[in-house]
């Protein structure tokens, strides 16, 4: 199937590219993020935005298995996983763009740094640190064939690729946040460890990530461009990169690749909140090198398809998205990395399937009754390792949120999302079940200040 | 007749060169019913800048009407992006050019852009080069137009 989109999708973009006429000037995400204003853009803009929070969940403890009694990892808040409330900085960045040379406006800059407390600066709770999510060049020389080179993020899933202060929500769906935000690992997890003498304690790997989270971002080259026909806009966007995440170069020789091809009914406006009714699709190809538990290469491959819609008062959205090779699979009984299991056992770990298939989608409304407030309901669903019954798991998320914009740059959200999980293929009894009817709802409330 | 030849080719470069540099006069003639006249200034490289006398022009435009006022737009040094062939907002310029706003470019900034970029700059049709940005407003004024500096 990811074979045969790859195909036709590269192709598609190709004769869209050739047969489509006059470029765009209206924006969308691949202008938006990698182009300025052809001649009205500054030497230097300096842009950024904060998101402090609050997240919460009733911290249901792990309700059976080797780590039974202790925190259950979807219980406690990321990326720390040490309690089941906290306030928290989620997002604080700052950075610079604009065109070095006001005189040519063919060369433009992106510059943003990540100082908040996520999986870019503590993954997997680890230690954490300032680190640069952006930098890039776009030279717009050829006209249809734009070229950004540098890290930013690649051209894939609506839901990474837009810009997170345009996020309607606090927290990504299940598909979005355990296929397409890649965590990057030494070993699968396999790896394990008898603590000594048959007592429980501290010991073995927990398999942490090496490095940030991907944030739907990659280095390499991309080249890009929008065509506007009418009402139309036709976008493309085709990058080879490392696929080894951000703040560092390659771990082996293999290169992912990216594509994407999209087209925008413009209803009117401009910017992150343009109205309109897009359909896109996209694929990303490529191999990740274990060096530890299960050394080897490994494909990953993912492909998506989706709409959104935005007019007036409406807002609705649409992806569906599937996955084949390294699927990454939760963490041993459900237990926060690093757990030392009771009694004999094992050091919990964050475990991939090399070999593995998923898939979801997700669904989302917007309502704004008064300019001030929006409304919004999601519903997402994640079918985890489809290829393994025995190992299959079905994760199932309705979030309801509430909007207050104070101003054009300023706004809270207020979400509560329902959340289910199960082994569909494993009696209702079988563990993995008992620990999974132990995921709790979470609260979340977040503000969000551009500046 | 070499000598007809002759005066007939100064006649022809004297009015090239008036067609090139449009006098203040021609303007008002433009607009004979105006009973305000504007010149807007922009020599400032900020791209809000360059919304901002768009958008005051327009407002001109809309509060007086189209021939109750007489708007020139000079722009010069790092102003003159406005009305750089790709400007993001030569939509607008056209627009406005259409009701009858006039666009003024500095001929001295065009010339040192064109040797800082190592080629001649481009710009928007609309645009009318002048021999200088800062002598085209103090003739304008001069002739009775309210200097506006957004």
């Amino acid at each position: 199937m990811i074979r045969t989109f790859k195909k036709t999708g590269l192709g598609a973009a190709a004769v869209a590219v050739t047969l489509l006429a006059g470029q765009a000037q209206a924006a969308n995400w691949l202008l938006l993020q990698g182009t300025e204003p052809s001649d009205a853009a500054p030497r230097a803009k300096l842009w950024g935005f904060i998101q402090p929070e609050y997240q919460s969940t009733d911290g249901t403890e792990l309700a059976a298995g080797p780590w039974g009694g202790q925190s259950a990892q979807f219980n406690v808040i990321p990326p720390d996983l040490k309690t089941d409330s906290t306030f928290q900085i989620r997002r604080a960045r700052i950075g610079v763009r604009g065109i070095g040379f006001p005189l040519d406006s063919k060369v433009n800059y992106f510059f943003l740094a990540e100082a908040g407390n996520n999986g870019i600066t503590r993954p997997g709770g680890g230690t954490g640190s300032v680190k640069l999510t952006d930098a890039s060049v776009t030279l717009n020389h050829i006209p249809g064939a734009r070229i950004r080179v540098g890290q930013f993020k690649y051209p894939g899933s609506e839901e990474g690729l837009q810009a997170i202060h345009v996020f309607d929500y606090i927290n990504f769906t299940n598909v979005s946040f355990q296929m397409m935000l890649e965590r990057y690992f030494n070993g699968n997890g396999s790896d394990t460890f008898v603590t000594p003498g048959g007592n429980s304690g501290p010991g073995g790997d927990a398999n942490r990530p090496n490095g940030p989270v991907g944030a739907f971002r990659d280095i390499g080259i991309q080249v890009f461009d929008a065509f506007r026909s009418g009402d139309w806009e036709t976008s493309y966007a085709l990058m080879y990169g490392n696929g080894n995440g951000i703040t560092r170069s390659d771990n082996d020789d293999n290169k992912d690749i990216y594509a994407y091809l999209s087209t925008e009914w413009i209803f009117g406006g401009k910017g992150g909140r343009r109205q309109g009714f897009k359909m896109y699709g996209w694929m990303q190809d490529g191999k990740r090198t274990l060096t530890t538990a299960g050394a080897g290469e490994y494909d990953r491959e993912r492909w998506g398809l989706g709409s959104t819609y935005r007019r007036g008062k409406w807002r609705a959205a649409f992806e569906y998205m599937e996955g084949e090779g390294m699927i990454l699979n939760g963490t041993d009984g459900g237990a926060v990395v690093g757990s030392a299991a009771n009694g004999p056992g094992t050091t919990a770990s964050f475990n991939v399937a090399t070999t593995g298939e998923a898939d979801g989608y997700y669904v989302h409304f917007g309502f704004a009754p008064t300019p001030k407030w929006e409304l919004n309901v999601r519903h997402d669903v994640y079918n985890r390792v489809t290829n393994v019954a025995a190992a299959e798991r079905q994760f199932e998320t309705t979030t309801l949120g509430v909007q207050y914009f104070f101003n054009k740059k300023a706004r809270a959200i207020l979400n509560y999302e329902l959340r289910d999980a199960d082994a569909p293929n494993l009696a209702g009894t079988a563990p993995p079940n008992v620990i999974l009817d132990e995921m709790d709802d979470k609260i979340s409330i977040q503000l969000l200040a551009i500046f | 007749m070499k000598r007809i030849h002759r005066l007939l080719l100064s006649v022809a470069i004297a009015l090239f060169a008036m067609g090139s540099f449009q006098t203040a006069s021609a303007d008002k003639e433009s607009k004979p019913f105006a009973e305000k006249r504007v010149v807007l200034q922009i020599s400032d490289n900020n791209p809000f800048k360059q919304t901002l006398v768009l958008n005051v022009a327009n407002n001109l435009i809309k509060h007086y009407g189209a021939d109750k006022v007489d708007v020139e737009i000079v722009a010069f040094g790092p102003g003159l992006r406005l009305l750089f062939a790709e400007n993001a907002n030569k939509g607008r310029i056209k627009s406005l050019t259409d009701t009858g706003v006039r666009f003024s470019a500095c001929q001295n900034t065009i010339t040192a852009m064109s040797k800082a970029l190592d080629e001649p700059v481009k710009l928007t049709s609309n645009a009318v080069p002048v021999s200088a940005g800062v002598v085209r407003i103090i003739d304008l004024v001069d002739q009775g137009y309210q200097l506006v500096k957004p």
